[in-house]
Formats: C-alpha cells, structure tokens, sequence
C-alpha cells in the first residue's frame, strides 16, 4: 500500500515527428505531460505557439454538418490518416459547393422570416393606431417618428416649451410605446431631446401598409408562404446529406483528433530544431512506453529517476491492493499525498470499515448493503459500491455480536446459547456506558495509532519538529498517552499513578517540549538557538503569547478530538434506538400492516442512518486522524488523452 | 423608536441579495468584452439585474440608458428593501431619496454656473421623479440661481441655498453650495441614527456614517491639494466638519506639506491598511471602505446597518459596472480598465 513509483519521460525528435509523437503518447493511456516550456529570459526552450490548423476545417465540418443537419457521432477511419489541413479544407469546399446554392437561399428566406417577424412584433406595439401608416408618414409639413421611450421619462414631456406631441399606444412595465409628431422644420432639435429621453425610433418597413390589423395580417401571411419555401429547401439538403454524411462523419472525428493532438502543442517546448515533451509515466509501463517509439527514429525518448528535475513535482497515483482500493475515492477527495508520502488509503479503509461496523451493526441490514454494494460497482460507480460492500460485510459481523437482525434483537440468542458463549450478544441498552467508554477507547487508540504515523513520517523527512517536539510528535504521543492512562488508572481502575515523577517526565517535560517545539528543533537541526525560523526579530515576550494560544488550541484539540468519538458509541445507540421504534410501529399495526411497516422501517433506518453514519466517519477521519498526520499536497496523475467532443470551441 | 430585532427578515433579505453583487472574476470577464452590447449582454445575464433587463435588447440599447438601468436598478432596489417591512415609515431610511435630492439639485446649480440650463430635464433620471420630494422637474427649468432658490422655498434646502451669497454675474459658488447641503443631510442622518434607533445600532450607523465622511474628505483634501494646490486652511473651509479619525487627525491630513505626503499619512490610518497599490486616489480610499462595509453587512444583525452598508456596495458595484462600460467603449486595455476598479 503505497505510491506507485514513476519515472520521468524525455522526448526529443524532429518537428516532422511531433504530431504522430503526441498521438502515440495519448495512445499509451499512461503518459502525463508537464509544460516543457520555462517562461524565463535566458531559457534555451521556447514556446510553441503556431495558430491550429485544424481549427479552421474542423469549424467548416461542424457547420456543414448542421447546415446538413447531421448528427456528429464518433465514426473511425483509417482514410484521413496523414492528411494535412489544407486537404481537409478542399475536401470541405467540394461538399459546401454542393449545397452552397440552396443554403444561402435558406438563410436569405430565413432572414426576410426574421425581419418579418420582427416587424410584427413591432405592429403589434402599435394596436390603438387605425390609420393607414402610409398615409401618415406621406405628410409633407409634418415629421412623425414610430417608437418606444422608458415609460419613466413620459412625464417630463409636458415641461418642455418646443412644440410637438406625443400620442402613446401601450405602455409596459419599463417601456411606452407610441409615436410623436412635430412640425418638419423642427424635426431635428425635437429628435434630439428625444433621443435624449432614450426613445429608441422604429422604422416601420415600407411593405407594410393600412391599418395595424391589416398590416399584421399581410405580414401573416407572408410569414406563413416563406416558411414552406424553407421546407421544401431543407428536404432538398437532406438529400444532398444523405451523399455525404457518412465522409463528414469521417472527416469530423479524425480532424477533432488532430485539432486535439495539435492543442497539446502548447506544452512542448521547442529546442532549435527540436521538439522536447517532459513528463511522466509509472515505472511498470516506462519501458513498454520507451518502446512505442522505436521505429520512429528521429525520436528519442530517455528514461530518468521521477526527482531528476528539482522543477517539477512526480504526480501521485495510489497503490492499493483489492480490499483498500476503494477507499481510495476517500483519500483523493481530501486531496491525494505527495509523491514519496504517505499513502493513508489502508488505515482509512481499516478504520473506516470497523467504525461503520460499529456504529451500524445489524446482520439483515449489513447483508443488503452487502448486496446494494455489489449492484452499485456494476452498475453506477466502482469504488463507491466497493466501498458499500465493504461496510456491509463489516455491519454484518457487528450485527451479529449485537444479536440484531433487521432489528429483531432476540433472533440470534439461541444460536449463541447453543455454542456457549454466554457474553453475546451484547445488550446495547443494557451496557450503554461500556459501549460510549469503549467508543472513547477506540477514539484514544486511533489518535495514539496517528500520532505514531506521524513520528515515523516526521523521522523519514527529518523534520524534527513534526516527529519530535511537535504536539503529534514524540512529546505529544508521551503526554496525552500518560494523561489517559492517568485518568484511567486513577478514575476507573482506582490506582494512583500520578506520581511527581510520573507529573514530571511524562506531562510537564513533554509539554516544554511541545511549547519549545520551534527552537528545540532548530537547535538540533542546525545546532544554533533562534526562536523563530522565519521571523529574525522574535522577541520572548512574542513567542511566549504565540505559544501560550497554540498550546491552549493543542490541549482543546485532544480533549475535544477524543470525545468527539464519543459519537461513535451514540450511533450504535441510535440506531438500536430507532430500530426500537420500528419494532414498536409493527407492534401497533394490524397483523397484515406489520410486514410492510417492519420492510418500510428497515428501509428508513438504512437510508437515513447509513448515510449519517457513512458522512460522521468521514468527518472522524479528516478532521480527527488525517489532521494529525497528513499532508495532502500531492498533484494528481492525469494520463494525456485527446476524446471526442460535438462542440467546437474554436 | 424601532425594535432592533423586529426587522431581523430585512437583514436576512439583504445578505442574500449581497450575494448577487458582481465578484472580482465576473468584472474580469466583462472587462475582456470588446463592445458595449456584449457587455450589456453579459449584465443582462446576471442575477442581480436579469428582471430590471426583461424588456431591452442588448443589442440595440443605449450605453447612457444602459447605465441609467443600472443606477434605477440600485435605486428600486432599495425602494423594495425599505418597502419590505415598512421600513419606510421611519425617516432615516429616507436617506437615499434625500441623498438623490441634493444630487439634482447640484446638477442644477452646476449647470446654471456652466450656462447649460434648462438642460437638465433631459438627464434627469426618470425613475426618481414619483419619490422626490421637491418639484424637480419645474427646478429644471429655472435658468438663474435665485429662479432655483425661489422654486425651493419651503423646503429646508431652500432655506439652506437661501443664505449661500449670490455673486455679481447671479450665480452662487458651487462648493459652498455643496458644502451646505451635505454638512445638513450628514448632520441629520447623524441626527436621526442617535434619535431613531439606540445602543448599538445607533453606534454601527454613526460610525459608518463618520468614515463614509472621512473618505469623502479625504479624497477631496488630495485633489484639491495635488491638483488645486490649496492651503491647509481652504481645504479646512471647504471640508465637511464631521470626523471619524478625530478632528486632529484629520487636520494633520489637511496640513501636510503635498499630496505625496499627505498619501503616506493617510497610509497610516485606518483608511489606509491593506489598500491596493494604486495611483488612484478614489480606488485606493474607497477599497478600503468596501472592506468595513463588507464587515458591518456580514457581521450586523441590524437592518439599518446592514441596509446602509448594502446600498453603498451597491452603488460602488455599479460604478465599477460603468467603468468597464466606459471602458469597453473607448478601447482600453481589460487590465488598464480593472486598476480603476474599486474592490478588494
């Protein structure tokens, strides 16, 4: 269980190569690559930034395609292998000269449909007039404009001295739509203050002519005789798709591969004459990979250590054996470890599967999670039905040593009667104080289990404050294992143990150590007494205000971390408690009523319960046990892939 | 007096239309646009202002109306807020309609002194008229200082306007005329926050109101030092007498030897903390003041703060709207157009 071990991939080849290189390293499935590309003065490695090629006639297939009105669908072919953009664009010019003809009339027709429509759109602002609006604009001594002004301006009108009037059709919410007139040697100057006002003028076309009933039934009707010509255009075009569909198809998926390919340009860097591609892939595929381009022989691909370049970070990818690995979902959520940490995935998958268990522990329910689990992973998400099975097998052992099946607490005492052992079941209500102090336990163990995680990762990076002095640390393990082994001893076991000797070594020395935990480590680490390693001009009296709040928030933080498993105990309560209720509803029920309250019942408490309890030991593992130990600063392992895609984002 | 929990509805309203203000990302985008109606587009889009744009096209609006719906939008916006609870009934909250008051009253008098009158009833924006309460659109028309005066009497902006001598050519000082009626709308708004409401809230409000003071005193005091090169004791004179950094301080301000060091003064108040590196005066200021009123909105549970604040991070909202528009309509650079930004 831990992180797969990568090697990092030099590629260097002719330019003529660089495509069919890409296209191999996104075959490969295993390749990620990092900006070869370092925006800095005297880097010998420039950017390539040429214009796509592709972008052109993969916009002119798109279009064709929806001028054609077909589907785009993945459809491989081996006939565009090779061709460059300008074959590609000739081969787009020959199909468009086909339907060029009868496409451009479709738009022509569909615009005069537009300007139509939006002419009666206009008109109809314009009911209350029943004059003939050729008539009207006909006057010779008097101008008239058509429009529509913020109906909020209406009335400032009446406070200006030029002469005009304005004659309002309808108003709207923000708009009053109407027409004003003015004698024709004002018109400008009365145009201008209303333009002013924002009145947006319309200008009624000339074709519409009478009233506004009789202009809004001409433009019906012609609306009406445009749209069939459209039909009958667009059925011709269909045919004409029907020619070529299947070579647009073709030409679609393998330009959008190229246009991709062509893309991933922009993190190749460009030595003189060369391409150089930086990346990494894991260490099991490198050679495999390295071998992928042996008949190519311009191309030159060297294999070095993952940390050969101090400038980049070797991506994570977990390593996780069969029952851990769908935990790993839980791990990457929280942000996945850096490369050479340390991988949580099995303590997580452990702990999460035992506290599940625990805080929802019944035998019938855990069987049907069992099989929920199974039909999740076929069918929905692998790793999420892993992990629902996973829990549902553990549920199922803690079932039975509660004795509960789908609520039934009594079902399994004979079985444990006829084998003897006369300690199980456990009764919950009956030992309700064992189980909260055992959920303390665990709470306890797991945190201890942390901290020791903690030194060993701390001593593997020689950060000695984090493995030594830290409140994770060596001091910390030592003073919050003896104050619980003192409250223990001394509460419950009545044994006094808390000696001046015991106070001393394993409380108050370890607690200088924690407050001191900055210094003590620089003094080992560099062998020199500073009390800050980033501020030179720490005073005492700064770092003893600093300390003082960080070690009050460290105490706070093993009181409040270890109670909050206290929660794990509740939930064995509550569940047991709500399956009491269900119990008690069937009880009340007519007999025919009682399986369908005790099925509706068990599928209540599943639901509700099993995704409180699954989201509280997520919340006890990130917050309780990955604060204490882990780091997640790790980069994700993304494989190059080109795939495809309808849209064009050109 | 107003029961502080009684409008706990208001400050919950308000927070959650707070959320619908432009973020620094959304002003990046716009600010990338190449022309006004994309940019009209793009406010059309938004939350904050899809209802106010459901009758006008993108494509064709005017850029002055465009900005104008934006500025009606803030308004109506604090028309529902004071509506929503009754708020209205109490006079303080009367404080936008009052400040829009002064606004057509300066433009009218600045207009008089420029020769323009009888210009400003085309400006003037429509959507105020119904809440005014002086006859602004008979004010409009006046074409002499005294004509606009006469049409205020009655009203306390008429006895304030009345005692602003009149110069020789009849026109009055525009500053002196400014001055006047801020020191009176401030003085009041103090006046109504210590009568109208107690405790604590009348404590937030002063506050707010004595900073929103100072960054408008400060602001003036660098302009008419770096580009009027006044004295200390004019810019005293034409400063309003309200501090919230405490008279001395302020006048330490005003006593600084340039603009250059008065900056560096200002640097060390609490105007000046974490604020942007920037050569404009206005952003720098009025940065930091978004932050406090950012503070006051998230941290109050009092209506009259938290409206207070919210109308004044919405009008800073859509300044920054209007400089991108500005912006996009005369070619400037998206990054030239963002360092005239006032945010974070």
């Amino acid at each position: 269980m831990a992180i797969e071990k990568m090697a990092l991939v030099n590629i260097i080849g002719r330019f003529e190569d660089l495509d069919e290189t890409l296209m191999r390293c996104c075959d490969s499935g295993c390749f990620h690559i990092e900006p070869a590309f370092k925006n800095e003065a005297n880097s010998t490695v420039r950017l390539l930034n040429e214009k796509n090629p592709f972008g052109v006639p993969l916009k002119e297939f798109a279009s064709l395609a929806s001028e054609m009105d077909i589907k785009l669908t993945e459809t491989p072919s081996t006939r565009f292998k090779g061709w460059k953009a300008e074959q590609f664009n000739e081969l787009s010019e020959n199909i468009d000269s086909e339907i060029e003809a009868k496409s451009k009339e479709k738009q022509r027709i569909a615009k005069e449909v537009s300007d139509l429509e939006g002419a009666v759109l206009q008109v109809d602002h314009l009911r209350g007039m029943n004059n003939d609006f050729s008539k009207i604009f006909a006057c010779k001594h008097t101008a008239c404009r058509v429009g529509r002004m913020p109906a909020d301006n209406l009335a400032k009108l009446q406070y200006y001295d030029q002469t005009f009037f304005f004659v309002p059709f309808e108003t709207t919410k923000d708009f009053c739509w109407g027409m004003y007139f003015c004698a024709e040697g004002d018109k400008e100057l009365i145009d201008s203050i209303f333009r002013s006002m924002f009145f947006e003028r319309i200008r009624i076309p000339d074709y519409v002519t009478g009233n506004t009933d009789e202009a809004l039934k001409k433009l019906d009707s012609q609306i009406k005789e445009k749209k069939a010509q459209i039909e009958a255009l667009d059925k011709e075009i269909s045919q004409l798709a029907e020619k070529h569909d299947q070579t647009v198809l073709e030409a679609y998926t393998a330009l959008k591969k190229r246009y991709d390919i062509f893309e991933l340009r922009r993190k190749v860097g460009a030595v003189k004459e060369k391409f150089y591609i930086k990346g990494f892939v894991p260490k099991k595929n490198a050679d495999k990979f390295s071998e992928g381009f042996k008949d190519m022989d311009g191309v030159e691909v060297v294999l070095l250590p993952a940390d050969a370049d101090a400038n980049i970070t070797p991506p994570t990818v977990l390593k996780n054996g069969w029952f851990t690995r769908p935990f790993g979902m839980l791990v990457e959520m929280y942000g996945l470890p850096k490369y050479n940490g340390f991988n949580p995935t099995a303590f997580v998958a452990i702990t999460y599967t035992i506290l599940f268990g625990i805080m929802f522990g019944d035998l019938g329910q855990g069987f049907l999670l069992f099989l929920l689990g199974f039909l999740i992973s076929r069918k929905i998400n692998k790793p999420a039905g892993g992990m629902v099975t996973r829990c549902g097998l553990s549920s199922m052992v803690f079932g039975t040593l509660y004795g509960s099946v789908f609520g039934f607490e009594e079902l399994l005492d004979p079985v444990f009667e006829n084998f003897g052992v006369d300690f199980l079941p456990l009764k919950i209500f009956k030992q309700s104080t064992f189980i909260l102090l055992t959920a303390v336990g665990i709470g306890i163990f797991l945190i201890l289990v942390s901290m020791l995680i903690n030194i060993g990762i701390g001593f593997k990076e020689k950060n000695y404050e984090k493995a030594i002095f830290g409140c994770n640390g060596i001091a910390g393990l030592v003073f919050y294992a003896s104050v619980c082994v003192g409250v223990v001893c001394t509460i419950m076991l009545k044994i006094e143990v808390m000696s001046l000797p015991f106070k001393i070594f394993l409380i108050v020395i370890p607690l200088i150590c924690i407050f001191c935990r900055v210094p003590f480590s620089i003094a080992v680490k560099y062998k020199k007494w500073k009390l800050s390693e980033d501020e030179e001009d720490m005073t005492i009296g700064g770092f003893i205000v600093e300390n003082f709040f960080e070690m009050f928030e460290f105490l706070l933080s093993y009181v409040s971390n270890t109670m909050s498993f206290l929660r794990v105990g509740g939930f064995v309560l509550s569940h047991a408690g709500m399956m009491m209720v269900v119990m008690t509803l069937m009880d009340m029920t007519a007999s025919a009523g009682k399986p369908v309250t005790l099925i509706i019942g068990n599928l209540f408490v599943m639901a509700m319960e099993g995704m409180i309890v699954a989201i509280q030991i997520i919340r006890l593992e990130f917050y309780e046990i990955f604060s204490r130990f882990y780091e997640s600063d790790g980069k994700a392992f993304e494989p190059m892939s080109v795939s495809f895609d309808t849209e064009v984002n050109v | 007096m107003l029961d502080n929990y009684s409008s706990n509805a208001t400050t919950a309203k308000i927070r959650a239309k707070y959320a619908q203000l432009f973020t620094l990302d959304e002003y990046r985008d716009m600010a990338a646009l190449r022309s006004v109606p994309e940019a009209a587009e793009f406010i059309s889009r938004s939350s904050r202002f899809r209802e106010a744009f459901t009758e006008v096209d993108p494509n064709t609006i005017h850029r002055g109306y465009l900005e104008e719906l934006l500025y009606r939008e803030n308004f109506e916006t604090y028309i529902r807020l004071c509506k929503f609870q009754g708020l209205d009934k109490v006079p303080f909250f009367g404080f936008l309609i009052r400040r829009s008051e002064i606004e057509c009253i300066l433009s009218i008098i600045n207009r008089i002194n420029s020769s323009l009158d009888r210009t400003y009833l085309s400006d003037l924006p429509g959507y105020l008229i119904k809440y005014l309460s002086i006859p602004v659109m008979e004010l409009s028309n006046s074409q002499t200082y005294e004509e606009l005066v006469a049409g205020l009497k009655g009203t306390r902006y008429g006895r304030l306007l009345g005692r602003v001598p009149v110069r020789e050519d009849g026109n009055a000082d525009y500053t002196e005329c400014e001055l006047r009626l801020r020191t009176d709308y401030y003085a009041e708004l103090l006046e109504q926050a210590d009568k109208e409401f107690g405790g604590a809230v009348s404590d937030e409000l002063k506050t707010m109101i004595l900073r929103e003071i100072d960054c408008r005193n400060i602001i003036n005091a660098y302009r008419m030092k770096a580009y009027f090169g006044f004295e200390p004791d004019e810019i005293k004179r034409r400063s309003l007498k309200f501090y919230g950094i405490g008279k001395k301080n302020m006048e330490r301000l005003y006593e600084a030897a340039d603009a250059e060091v008065m900056m560096d003064m200002v640097n060390h108040t609490i105007y000046g903390k974490n604020s942007p590196d920037t050569d404009n005066i206005e952003v720098e200021i009025n940065s930091v003041k978004i932050r406090r009123l950012r503070h006051y909105l998230t941290g109050s549970t009092y209506a009259p703060v938290s409206l207070y604040a919210f109308i004044q991070l919405c009008d800073i909202d859509v300044s920054n709207l209007v400089t991108i528009i500005e912006g996009i309509r005369y070619g400037v650079e998206a990054a030239a157009i963002e360092a005239q930004l006032i945010t974070l």
